[in-house]
């Protein structure tokens, strides 16, 4: 509950936030605050100093670039996705899923780039960025560069954001013809997940990625292989998953087997799928 | 939330009393003005912070605090060498091998489950306590780690090398002729494991406490959360080598306890020491995190090799099975749960032959406490296990099978074969409300549907017995040396100089209303409206209200805590009756007390006295009142209920005074693909007797349903085979939410207490219905599935899950002779 | 630039007055509030942000006091407890859950209020689940919820 010494800086602009992150040792962004304050509550890490984007408002704004991408500030909190007109518009999956991430007092602190940049396992944002192909740019003091969701995520707080570099915005392409699904087993009502998945179903195909399964979502590409051309009845979903199962490394713990979260990676994949392939336009 | 009232045969003359009038302590608590232990300071108070053990079982090398010692703002700290030289072990209530056993406030050479203390540092604020604790380096050696109770038995792992064994108690109670039982049944169904799970009613505000220490008197005062003041410093006074007058409880506010504030005694003896030896006031506050690992878990409890003899038409004649117990690192309220399930022994049914075989052993866990419903709870989901499985395995229809079993209204008060009686009540009739508040007729309809939609729809029941009152005389049942006995509770009523009713308890309420139910029964009595009774927020033991047994636990307040409110009242009331006869010149019988004055029954309006009057007479204006009268207008009186002495030979007495019902129905969904379960229908009947509060009775209900919904479903203190605790926040131990609660109907009926004062019963505890009632709808819902049998009070998805892959293996467990 | 320190001077409107104060940049919200501004009828029920007893409301907004540093309130408007009858006459809110019996321990109580007055102030008549939903972050482990729902919904006209 007591944090250790910490020092603290609110910086003004983003490359100020980026000199700081660069200039001093141990330096960690704070964002919303809703997992790391509660990291070094447990003292189970403790940044030497932490940067506050509290005052970075233009990374507060959901907007569309000049190619008609959804683009999400990295500061934009999970309740600002719930009430955005602009991803009602575009992704309305984003505001259905990040409207059961936790309560309503974390999702008034708790942003997309905290989420995703922790990138915890159990996280809902990740798998779910990957099976919309959303790409993420990152600030450093010299450039800017743009990474796929495929490469963002490396594992437990690992992510593409390197040293000296801060996440600005997330960008999603907006659904036009793709349905989009997210489905899992939860421990209680918008508890944390035990094992959940995200699916999009466009003609250019199927997306699937899996969450709480690996350090990072895992991309099911065989069942997205076997679902080309399909018909998306349940049958031949089910008949897509199998062997999902067994292609994962899970891991094993309290809430659940390795074997259990094996079992439960299908069945989520094939309620993730026929969800999109349901909400899918002309479906 | 519908409200069934079935009206009760005998009612009582009621006037405030059995009314839901709001409470009377909810204007400061909505206004954020509670005074919780955590919200009190004192000039120069330091904080204190425990270094815990990372380790379940290890031998303590060395501790250095000097680090610690040098950073500027820490006062000081105390070890666990200290705490041998300058206190004694405390206590212990068994006989060898457990009463062998010496613990202390910390470890003392070693440490016997992760998250024990074995050090506390005080400094000049929290944080800093907290920096000051990660510079004491401890070196440990690390042994072999025992979490499971059965291996515990074989000693080859031993905790307390004083005891030179891990079983603290065991016994066999042997009730009827189970042999003859068995022999004589149609049917043996034998069950050959069940195993009743780890998890706490995790009150909101965790534990601690605020120590002061005169050094000019040598009495500590403790501004803290302790719910049983009168045992906690039985076992502190002597621990500390000092009389229990000087040590002073005092509480005000308390955010929960649910028995999980009983066994706070080692680290309140901690912090006494640091008050002692710092010279200055010091202040615990207990983490989440601390409490999940090293306060109060509720008892895990194994049955193994249960034999049930059943009838060729359901009628079931007694049981026999072998009971472990596991509690944890320490006995620190046991071994009395060892005998506490007693007073429930053939749960509500009228089985005349049980022997249970009861051994409970020591573990590398946080230790256990008292957890609502203790020990009854863990025997009534026995008895409610052992009554589905017999009824799935031979066909009976569960709700007949009960009413075959039940003790009827007719044999009330019904006498166990262990001595208990029953007071009253109608089980059958209390099902039959919850068969119609779940709507019973359509559940095989609603199967159907659900099965449409993809769902195993099951129905269960969940019947058990809310004991209130304990006799401690139980206790001599495991340990015929105890001088302990019987019960007691005080409380004080006084009229003070302008009129106002004064009244101090003896109990010490953590959210259940005393404040309120006991200015209505004060009110009725003495005819004035609760308004003008100022029942004292808190317990002060340093007030008269306070006996031997004082505390709020055990489901005792409504008779012994009542009971005094009640006995003080009455002596005051009589006391007014005389002076006012005095002053009015009338004849006590003429004199009455009504709208907040004493007067003449039909009498002139003038011949009244305002309770100011008689205030002002005695306190301020009493020079004309004769030499050989001397009223005080101030009362205390204690409720001492007659339980006799038990009988250790046979183990049999009258355990407890009081019997409430509760009959729990459920209708769960069980998704099969992922185990998932959710409740989609929920009634809980209770009868309590008279209900002072109805409000109140129902308020308890749904907390106590709640606590069952979370252990049935979510809630369970894992250990892995190293002693870690892996649900140690309320991120991985998942406790009901708004979202996870089904809808609740309740419904009451009302059989009175023929013993009890008020004729209510305790309640609120509840004997965990839900738990039951959950795990046999699952049963039932599993039914089309394979037919696994449930084996554990907890049923999260993936065990479900694995019931459902893997019926045959549950299935194992159970075989039927039939003759 | 902005200089990374130890603490910082604050300035934040609490209901309704000014504060301002120079905090340790480690110190908690809520301790702040607490031992600090001596505001305790903001409670602390976990150490993990789960539990919502500490709830306040930051500009209008239900937020977890015990995951935020006092620093980043800095600027802020906070409303407690304490807050919502400061001359002690109590909102249709407080008087609601006091007839429904709303409260047992009333240790969860201040979070309730804080969550469920924000919710009031944006949906002035919620349903039951529009209730639950609300409170998901707000454990109580005496009521079961049931009155505590029923108070709300009833604030807002609902049966």
């Amino acid at each position: 509950m007591l944090l250790r010494e910490v020092d603290y800086a609110r910086p003004s602009t983003v490359e100020e936030a980026v000199a700081l992150l660069a200039g001093y040792e141990g330096a960690r962004a704070l964002a919303g605050g809703q997992t790391i304050v509660n990291v070094m509550k447990s003292r189970a890490a403790a940044p030497d100093v932490l940067v506050d984007l509290a005052n970075l408002e233009e990374l507060r704004t959901i907007g569309f670039s000049a190619d008609g991408l959804l683009e999400i500030g990295a500061m934009v909190t999970c309740a600002q996705l719930v009430n955005s007109s602009e991803v009602d518009v575009a992704r309305p999956i984003l505001a259905e899923v990040a409207a059961t991430i936790a309560d309503v007092q974390v999702r008034n602190r708790g942003t997309v780039g905290g989420n995703v940049c922790v990138n915890d396992p159990t996280n809902h944002l990740p798998p779910l960025l990957v099976a919309l192909g959303a790409t993420f740019t990152i600030r450093s003091r010299e450039s800017e560069r743009t990474v796929p969701a495929d490469e963002f995520f490396l594992g437990v707080y690992l992510t593409a954001v390197g040293e000296g570099e801060l996440l600005t915005k997330v960008s999603v392409p907006p659904s036009n013809d793709a349905g989009d699904g997210f489905a899992g087993v939860t421990i209680g009502k918008h508890g944390t997940y035990i094992v959940d998945a995200a699916a999009t179903v466009s003609d250019d195909g199927v997306r699937i990625a899996l969450g709480c399964v690996a350090a990072a979502p895992v991309r099911a590409t065989a069942m997205e292989d076997r679902l080309a051309g399909s018909d998306f009845s349940a049958d031949s979903v089910a008949a897509a998953a199998q062997g999902l199962g067994a292609s994962l490394d899970p891991p094993s713990d309290v809430h659940g087997s390795a074997d259990y979260r094996r079992h439960l990676a299908e069945v989520s994949a094939v309620r993730a799928v026929l969800q999109a392939a349901g909400r899918r336009k002309g479906a | 939330m519908t409200t069934l009232t079935e009206q009760p045969a005998k009612t009582l003359e009621r006037g405030y009393v059995g009314q839901s009038i709001p409470r009377r302590e909810d204007r400061r608590l909505v206004q954020g003005q509670g005074t919780f232990f955590d919200d009190v300071r004192r000039h120069g108070m330091g904080y204190v912070h425990f270094v815990r053990s990372p380790y379940a079982h290890a031998r303590i090398l060395s501790i250095d605090v000097s680090k610690a010692l040098e950073l500027e703002g820490v006062y000081g700290t105390i070890t666990g060498d200290e705490v041998a030289i300058h206190t004694d072990p405390f206590f212990e209530m068994s006989v060898e091998p457990g009463g062998l056993i010496k613990d202390y406030a910390l470890a003392v050479g070693k440490v016997r489950h992760m998250g024990e203390p074995v050090a506390a540092v005080c400094a000049a604020t929290r944080e800093l306590a907290r920096d000051a604790a990660e510079l004491i380096e401890v070196e440990y050696d690390p042994l072999p780690v025992l979490v499971d109770a059965e291996e515990a038995l074989e000693d080859e792992v031993v905790l307390h090398d004083d005891a030179g064994s891990n079983v603290v108690w065991s016994g066999v109670f042997d009730w009827g002729n189970v042999d003859q039982a068995l022999a004589e049944a149609d049917h043996v169904v034998t069950i050959e494991r069940l195993h009743f799970h780890r998890f706490s009613s995790t009150p909101l505000e965790c534990a601690g406490a605020l120590v002061e220490y005169d050094k000019g008197t040598g009495e500590w005062t403790l501004i803290c959360n302790h719910q049983m003041p009168g045992v906690g410093a039985i076992w502190m006074a002597p621990a500390l080598r000092t009389g229990i007058d000087k040590l002073r409880f005092v509480t005000h506010d308390i955010g929960g306890g649910f028995g999980n504030k009983i066994c706070l005694h080692p680290q309140y003896v901690v912090l006494c020491l640091m008050a002692r030896k710092l010279g200055r006031p010091v202040q615990w506050t207990e983490w989440r995190t601390d409490q999940h690992t090293a306060n109060a878990h509720g008892n895990e409890r194994t049955f193994l090799d249960v034999e049930v003899a059943v009838k060729a038409d359901g009628e079931m004649t007694g049981f026999k099975v072998k009971a472990i117990d596991d509690c944890g690192a320490f006995p620190r309220y046991e071994p009395l749960g060892c005998i506490i399930w007693a007073q429930v022994t053939p749960g509500m049914y009228a089985w005349r032959n049980i022997r249970v075989d009861f051994t409970q052993v020591c573990t590398n866990k946080s230790p256990v406490s008292p957890n609502r419903g203790y020990s009854r709870m863990q025997h009534l989901w026995l008895t409610e296990r052992i009554i589905d499985i017999v009824a799935s395995e031979l066909g009976f229809d569960p709700v007949e099978i009960r009413k075959r079993n039940y003790v009827k209204a007719e044999q009330m008060p019904y006498e166990t074969p262990n001595g208990c009686v029953y007071d009253s009540g109608d089980y059958a009739a209390a099902l039959d409300i919850a068969l119609d508040l779940i709507d019973h007729g359509s559940i095989e309809e609603r199967r159907v549907k659900a099965a449409a939609r993809g769902k195993l729809l099951g129905f269960g029941i969940g019947s058990t017995l809310d004991s209130g009152t304990n006799n401690f005389g139980q206790s001599t049942l495991l340990n015929p040396e105890l001088q302990f006995s019987g019960n007691n509770e005080a409380a004080t009523v006084k009229l003070d100089i302008f009129g106002e009713v004064v009244v101090t308890l003896g109990t010490v309420p953590q959210g259940q209303g005393h404040e309120t139910t006991a200015a209505q029964v004060v009110a009725d009595i003495l005819g004035c409206p609760p308004e003008q009774v100022n029942v004292r927020r808190g317990h002060d033991t340093w007030f008269n209200a306070h006996a031997g047994f004082s505390g709020t636990y055990a489901s005792q307040f409504a008779f012994t805590g009542l009971g005094a409110v009640k006995g003080a009242t009455e002596l005051l009331r009589d006391e007014m009756v005389k002076l006012a006869a005095f002053v009015l010149q009338a004849p006590e019988e003429a004199i009455e007390l009504a709208d907040g004055m004493a007067r003449i029954k039909d009498g002139p309006e003038e011949a009244a006295l305002p309770f100011m009057a008689l205030g002002a007479i005695v306190n301020a204006n009493n020079a004309f009142l004769p030499p050989d009268f001397n009223p005080t207008l101030n009362h205390r009186y204690v409720c001492r209920p007659y339980f006799g002495m038990v009988d250790k030979e046979r183990k049999t007495g009258q355990l407890t005074l009081t019997y409430a019902t509760q009959i729990h129905a459920a209708v769960v969904e069980v998704d099969p693909e992922t185990g998932e379960v959710e409740i989609v229908d929920y009634a809980a009947v209770d009868d309590c007797g008279v209900r002072i509060n109805p409000q109140i009775v129902e308020g308890q209900v749904h907390g106590a349903t709640a606590h069952a919904i979370g252990a049935a479903l979510f809630e369970d203190f894992v250990y892995d085979e190293d002693g870690t605790l892996l649900t140690a926040n309320f991120y991985d131990y998942h406790v009901p939410h708004a979202m996870d609660m089904p809808p609740l109907k309740t419904g009451a009926m009302e059989s009175p207490s023929p013993v009890a004062p008020l004729g209510a019963k305790g309640m609120g505890e509840g004997g965990g219905g839900g738990i039951h009632c959950i795990g046999a709808a699952i049963q039932d819902a599993l039914r089309p599935a394979g037919k696994a049998i449930v084996y554990d009070s907890c049923n999260p998805p993936h065990r479900v899950w694995s019931m459902l892959q893997d019926p045959g293996s549950t299935r194992t467990n159970v075989s039927v002779v039939s003759k | 630039m902005a200089t990374p320190a130890r603490s910082r001077a604050i300035s934040l409107v609490i209901n309704g007055e000014q504060v301002e104060m120079e905090v340790p940049a480690r110190r908690l919200l809520v301790h702040f509030i607490r031992d600090d501004l001596g505001l305790t009828g903001t409670h602390v029920g976990c150490d993990t942000g789960n539990c919502g007893a500490c709830t306040v409301q930051l500009d209008g907004e239900p937020v977890k006091s015990c995951m935020l540093l006092a620093v980043q309130a800095d600027g802020s408007r906070i409303a407690t407890v304490e807050g919502l009858a400061p001359d002690g006459d109590l909102t249709a809110l407080q008087r609601a859950f006091n007839e429904h019996h709303a409260l047992q321990c009333g240790y969860c109580t201040p979070g309730m209020l804080m969550s469920a007055s924000a919710l009031l102030a944006r949906n002035p008549h919620p349903t039951e689940e529009e209730v639950r939903y609300a409170l998901q972050g707000n454990i109580c482990r005496c009521t079961g919820y049931v009155n505590i729902v029923e108070a709300v919904v009833a604030v807002g006209g609902g049966a």
